[in-house]
């Protein structure tokens, strides 16, 4: 697939932009603080829905539209070219009406599929994308949450099974908790938890083998592409899904049965779960383990190891993705050609000619060089404007 | 806090009113003349002052029992549980329905601290334990999400023990809709709760 047209209006840096795209790779040269990962995050938004780097909705909109504007309004647009068709993609971020003179403190989201009003739900998926970031190294350093939405953010692009489990998921467990909080100050009775039970029981059995196949998938690869990475190195990267489950019922997490394991669980540990006021077996609480030389990668791993640990897991990502949807998603590289070694910038280059359009962001116009992509369109980017070279 | 001001809060408290359109309604009682103010506000004081839950059903009525519950020729066979009174009004226009009603008042929405005590489920069991009961239906007509179907699995559980038949409405496709433009989870129900032509 590949990105046909992206206009974007009163995004972060970028107060209009208006960019025809033809696949291929585009390199976006650009100084520090230009706005280059902003319009790479802002294509990634359209793919997953999600606001990113822990911002709100309302930090999507440029600051002159919120200052200026009476209604200040963000719009994210992309025409999308895949093997079934073209969609178009619309989100739109809202900020909160308030009275002359006062500033929004909050935004809203809307989505459009086809110039049709639609839930984020629908968008998320349309338009799949694979990220690379200096960011990524904390997927393999940083906390279990973090890993937890590599993987819903992953998974949700080409499983919407997954995606509405995942959804329906969050707000059961929210309402059980809650429940839960209830019946710790002796109020309500106990036989209440059985709908919510059931419900966080099938969702969670779903989530749960969705990720053991994807995890099973990202390591076999992950792990051949840390090899070619690192030939030199003696140690491999493995990868395990962490299911926060009882031993018994995480070793049968492939049977069909796992949703009725999953709530006897969640039945017989009621008891501890109302004295402690939280569920505490489920996805909600999964974790991945990333091991070099089978230690931990997090806390023993060198940095140059966990970089090229993340750089293995992205390249998996791509062919996970290409796999369960039929064509490659669109890649985007937010400065991380610079910093690698020849050898493995020529892998990373080599994967880029393998899929339909590439998004390169670069501080430096000759990372990638003309002769290592001598087809590239390439663009400057200076104070919110592109200009094309 | 200037007289002016007071309205224009009092209106933005209302559901579905912002901060403009409470203005703009605060402006136009203003520059209305002053009968049809006295009208709106006694209209207001009446409603409060009259109005009571049928002792029956639950809804919101000017008398008790109301109107639908005293009517005869309905059906005594079968009721009806909504969750607010509005919904009575939305399927009673359907006119496809004879039977009585019961208002719940609320879902079971733990988050919301909300359980079952909180709603009219007591009343809805006395009226089925009375001795001249002749229901042997109750149609669960909740909102087809989250806490509409704990509410609905929690009243059937309640109630299936006492013999009755339990049924709930039916999810699928608006009528007039377009297939194309259907989402996944509602073309999937329809799909799964498919009918024989």
């Amino acid at each position: 697939m590949h990105i046909a047209h992206l206009t974007l209006t009163n995004v972060r840096s970028f107060r209009r932009l208006d960019l025809a795209l033809e696949p291929g790779r585009h390199v976006i040269a650009g100084d520090n603080a230009q706005g280059k990962s902003n319009l790479l995050e802002a294509v990634q938004m359209l793919a997953t829905a999600r606001t990113l780097r822990g911002g709100t909705d309302l930090d999507v909109i440029s600051w002159p539209a919120v200052e200026e504007d009476p209604l200040p309004v963000a719009r994210l647009e992309a025409a999308v070219q895949t093997a079934q068709g073209k969609r178009t993609l619309e989100i739109a971020v809202i900020a909160q009406e308030t009275p002359p003179g006062m500033r929004p403190t909050r935004a809203s989201r809307r989505f459009r599929v086809n110039g049709v009003a639609r839930r984020a739900s629908d968008l998320i998926g349309q338009l799949r994308v694979v990220m690379f970031s200096a960011d990524d190294l904390e997927i393999i350093a940083g906390a279990p949450a973090v890993r937890r939405r590599y993987l819903d953010i992953t998974l949700s692009q080409f499983d919407g099974a997954y995606l509405r489990a995942l959804q329906r998921y969050g707000r059961v467990l929210e309402q059980r908790n809650s429940l839960l909080r209830k019946l710790q100050e002796r109020r309500g009775r106990p036989d209440e938890l059985d709908f919510w039970d059931d419900e966080l029981a099938s969702t969670g059995a779903l989530i749960a083998q969705r990720r053991a196949d994807a995890i099973r998938a990202l390591a076999r690869d992950a792990a051949e592409r840390y090899a070619e990475l690192a030939p030199s190195e003696a140690e491999d990267l493995a990868i395990c899904y962490v299911p926060r489950l009882p031993p018994a019922v995480a070793e049968a997490i492939r049977e069909h049965d796992l949703a009725d394991r999953l709530r006897a669980t969640l039945v017989e540990e009621r008891r501890e779960d109302i004295l402690r006021g939280v569920t505490r077996w489920g996805p909600h609480r999964d974790d991945v383990q990333f091991l070099i030389g089978g230690r931990h990668a997090g806390n023993s791993a060198s940095r140059g190891q966990q970089r090229t640990a993340a750089l293995a897991l992205r390249l998996a990502e791509v062919e996970l993705s290409t796999r369960r949807s039929g064509d490659a998603p669109v890649l985007l590289l937010d400065d991380i050609l610079s910093e690698l070694d020849p050898a493995r910038r020529e892998r990373i280059l080599q994967v880029a000619y393998g899929v339909d359009q590439v998004l390169i962001t670069t501080p430096d116009e000759d990372r990638p060089s003309r002769e290592e992509m001598p087809d590239a369109v390439r663009y400057r980017l200076a104070e919110g404007i592109l200009t094309r070279q | 806090m200037s007289p002016i001001q007071r309205l224009v809060d009092a209106f933005h408290r209302l559901p579905g009113i912002g901060p403009k359109s409470a203005q703009r309604l605060a402006y136009h009682v203003l520059r209305a003349p002053v009968e049809e103010a006295r009208d709106l506000a006694e209209a207001l004081l009446h409603v409060k002052e009259s109005i009571v839950l049928c002792a029956r059903c639950q809804n919101v009525t000017d008398r008790s029992p109301c109107r639908i519950c005293a009517d005869t020729s309905r059906e005594r066979t079968v009721i009806c549980v909504v969750e607010e009174p509005l919904d009575v009004v939305a399927i009673d226009r359907t006119g496809g329905y004879r039977g009585l009603y019961h208002v719940l008042h609320g879902v079971v929405s733990p988050s919301d601290g909300i359980g079952p005590e909180d709603l009219k489920i007591e009343e809805l069991l006395r009226r089925l334990r009375d001795v001249d009961t002749e229901v042997t239906e109750i149609i669960v007509a909740t909102n087809p999400n989250l806490q509409g179907e704990a509410t609905s699995m929690y009243l059937a559980r309640l109630l299936r023990p006492l013999g009755l038949k339990v049924t709930r409405l039916a999810r699928g496709l608006p009528a007039g809709a377009d297939l194309e433009y259907a989402d996944d989870v509602t073309l999937g129900r329809a799909m799964e709760y498919r009918q024989e032509v």
